[in-house]
């Protein structure tokens, strides 16, 4: 198995679990889906054909989380993705 | 004269009813504003080392700051500071609600009790008069009951059975919000003073008031257009972390042994809105309204904020959305600390399971917690040891390593092995395990949209002094602390999540260069005359306008390191040390995740850092030279 910090050339596409939050899960009006994709970019655009393109304002800010970490630690949108991988999209939140 | 101030400050003496006037000189509100930069300075002026804060000597002192009820958004909290009975530390509790705009309209910036009343009483605060009055018919009521005794129109402040019972984390009550931490409802209940209740129809003088009111409205659409404060806190209330955190293992579950749990989500802010949110409730002028009405045993009540829902919540290993409701309005009702309760239920449910100690508690069983809390408020049973808190707990009955507090406060609902600069901020808050004395640096770490590595110790004992420096200034100017996070402009959070490249970048900038700008913040504050963007820092212009003086960003700063520093010199005289800050050895040495050799908070690699960056000696005490940059006098 791949770790996701890998960035291999291959297509090989995993089955992963999208998880919506906040707003943006009001807008899909679910809380997610699985879906088959190889990485972060391919599953963002899943999620615009899913939702259409009212859901475009709500993921303008959005944090994406692979499995509770944060793809700027891992390589952005083109963090490749393993079978099984939880992929979690929030709006940028406030609170405490 | 300074505009906003009303220019009173009044001291009462419970022991022998006496009250005046206490002078309070135009050098120190410059120098420390209100809120919890002026209610420490007058503590540290006003208690001499050594006393034990439940005795008659301590002193409670209910503080508001000069934009508090003038229109400002968000800026109508109240901050109660006194010597905490459950740390023996200083402990600044602040507020939303409305007493504050009541205590100013009565005609006063703040509030000094002393002594203890021979018998329960109540302080009434009007233009006209200040009195002590018989308060036997209040005493034994719930903190419910009491307000709907007093009169409607006034601002109240009361203790439920808790307070009375000195429970060491005992809350005062507030309409439905609650000074909460380190005990402050007990030391109001030490001195018989079952409520103070305020009103009047006065005014605070602003040097040019329409220029003001021009800036508080456009304060107010700065709010209202920053997706944080205008969707996610609306929507979801502060519940909206509970999924986040668990996702990003910093939600403390079973007695804070593990970062997530997988039913965590049925606790959610998002399964609170759903299933049990009635509407939204605000503080007094307040446009974000992040409050919650939820419906509990057909009463419409106070919903339960992130930390009560975490606490209660994956910490006790409970699921029941219904019962956490409950549990809060309980706890409420009784007048106590939701964040101390839920953490000394989870030690208490570990050491039972452990052998250390006899009871029924136990992770997943939710029926006997409705009698233990009571207890609790009742000092009956175990709950006369519960109601010391988790500190005694461990030294009674052992589980030290597992007792989750900092100098004696439980530490609230972040799991710092999740996020490690989170864990210093725990750490070395003068009042002990709190997340935002602490700098609520989780943010930059795990829930936040822009973050840097969790993990690592690297440039987070900079980022720890950045973000405590800049809460605590705006918490003393007297404004809520979620008026803060304008801070992250909507603009960078777009181009932050649009382009991998920006959002590197600033995750390696906040890294690599934390230290940097943690020390950039001890610049003498002539050096740093700006005016900040607006759209940033609105507090900055609302402040300058509405005291009539000229508070730029270089002075922001300076107030948020005195306000800090004052905190920490009145520990030291306590006799806090280096030791003190310090966490236990679950989240120092115990691996959160086998697989993840970072997760544990390592101090000893962040604290050196943290002092000197802070201009403190190694003991963690305040060097003159840091004093008389800060003009705090001894
Ligand atoms: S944001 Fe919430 S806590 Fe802050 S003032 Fe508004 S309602 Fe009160």
């Amino acid at each position: 198995m791949r770790s996701p910090e890998e960035d291999t050339n291959d297509t090989f596409e995993a089955m992963v679990e999208v998880k919506l939050f906040a707003t943006i899960r009001k807008v899909a009006g679910e809380k997610g889906f699985k879906t088959e994709a190889s990485n972060v970019q391919e599953v963002l655009e899943e999620i615009y054909r899913k939702y259409g393109p009212e859901i475009r304002s709500e993921m303008a800010y959005c944090t994406i989380l692979v499995n509770g970490r944060n793809i700027a630690h891992l390589r952005g949108k083109r963090t490749r993705l393993k079978e099984g991988d939880v992929i979690s999209f929030f709006p940028p939140l406030a609170g405490g | 004269m300074l505009g906003g101030y009303m220019g009173r400050v009044l001291e009462v003496n419970l022991s022998n009813g006496e009250r005046r006037l206490y002078p309070v000189s135009r050098r120190i509100r410059e120098l420390y504003v209100g809120n919890k930069g002026l209610g420490t300075r007058l503590l540290y002026d006003l208690l001499p080392p050594g006393v034990d804060p439940l005795s008659p000597d301590n002193i409670m002192i209910v503080t508001t700051a000069p934009m508090t009820g003038t229109g400002a958004p968000s800026t109508n909290r109240v901050n109660i500071t006194t010597k905490s009975p459950l740390t023996g530390a200083i402990v600044n509790s602040n507020s939303g609600g409305n007493f504050g705009v009541h205590l100013k309209r009565a005609g006063y910036d703040a509030l000094i009790v002393r002594g203890k009343a021979p018998k329960p009483v109540y302080l009434k605060i009007t233009e006209d008069e200040v009195s002590i009055e018989d308060a036997k018919e209040l005493w034994g009521l719930d903190t419910h009951e009491t307000q709907e005794k007093l009169p409607k129109e006034m601002g109240k402040l009361v203790i439920g059975p808790a307070g009375e019972n000195l429970v060491k984390f005992a809350c005062i009550v507030s309409q439905e919000r609650v000074n909460g931490r380190a005990g402050v409802g007990a030391v109001m209940g030490s001195k018989n003073l079952k409520a103070v209740i305020a009103g009047g129809k006065m005014k605070p003088y602003i040097p040019d008031e329409e220029a003001y009111r021009e800036t508080c409205k456009a304060w107010r659409e700065v709010l209202k257009a920053h997706p944080a404060t205008s969707q996610q806190l609306p929507s979801y209330g502060t519940a909206s972390f509970i999924n986040i955190c668990n996702a990003t293992f910093t939600m403390p579950t079973r007695n804070f042994k593990y970062g997530t749990w997988e039913e965590t989500e049925k606790v959610s802010g998002e399964s609170l809105a759903e299933k049990y949110l009635v509407k939204n409730t605000a503080c007094y002028g307040c446009v974000i309204a992040c409050g919650r009405q939820v419906e509990v045993q057909g009463k419409k009540v106070k919903g339960p904020e992130y930390e009560t829902l975490g606490m209660l919540g994956p910490n006790i290993l409970n699921s029941d959305l219904k019962a956490i409701c409950e549990f809060n309005y309980q706890a409420d009702l009784l007048g106590l600390d939701t964040i101390s309760l839920g953490n000394v239920l989870g030690f208490v449910m570990e050491a039972g399971e452990k052998g250390l100690l006899k009871t029924e508690l136990a992770f997943g069983k939710i029926d006997n917690i409705p009698q233990a809390i009571e207890d609790i408020a009742y000092r009956r049973g175990l709950g006369e040891d519960m109601a010391e808190g988790v500190r005694f707990l461990s030294q009674k009955y052992g589980g030290k390593e597992f007792a989750i507090h900092s100098k004696g406060l439980e530490i609230p609902s972040y799991e710092p092995r999740g996020a490690v600069g989170h864990g210093l901020g725990y750490a070395v808050s003068c009042r002990g395990g709190c997340h935002l004395q602490g700098g609520y640096v989780v943010y930059l770490e795990a829930n936040g949209p822009i973050t840097v590595d969790p993990l690592t110790t690297r440039g987070k004992p900079g980022l720890v002094v950045m973000n405590q420096t800049m809460l605590e200034a705006v918490s003393t100017l007297g404004c809520c602390n979620f008026t803060i996070f304008t801070m992250l402009m909507p603009k960078l959070l777009e181009l932050n999540a649009r382009s991998a490249l920006v959002a590197k970048m600033l995750s390696l900038g906040f890294l690599y260069s934390g230290n940097l700008l943690g020390k950039s913040l001890s610049m003498p504050s002539w050096t740093i005359p700006v005016k900040p963007p607006f759209m940033m820092f609105p507090q900055v212009k609302a402040h300058a306008q509405c005291t009539g003086t000229n508070f730029t960003m270089g002075k922001f700063i300076e107030l948020g390191q005195r306000s800090y520093n004052i905190d920490k010199l009145f520990n030291v005289r306590e006799g806090f040390a280096a030791k003190d800050d310090s966490l236990p050895e679950r989240l120092t040495e115990e691996l959160q995740r086998s697989e993840e050799p970072n997760s544990r908070v390592r101090l000893a690699e962040m604290l050196p850092t943290y002092y000197k960056i802070r201009g403190w000696d190694q003991e963690g005490r305040p060097t003159d030279k840091t004093l008389k940059r800060l003009k705090i006098e001894r």
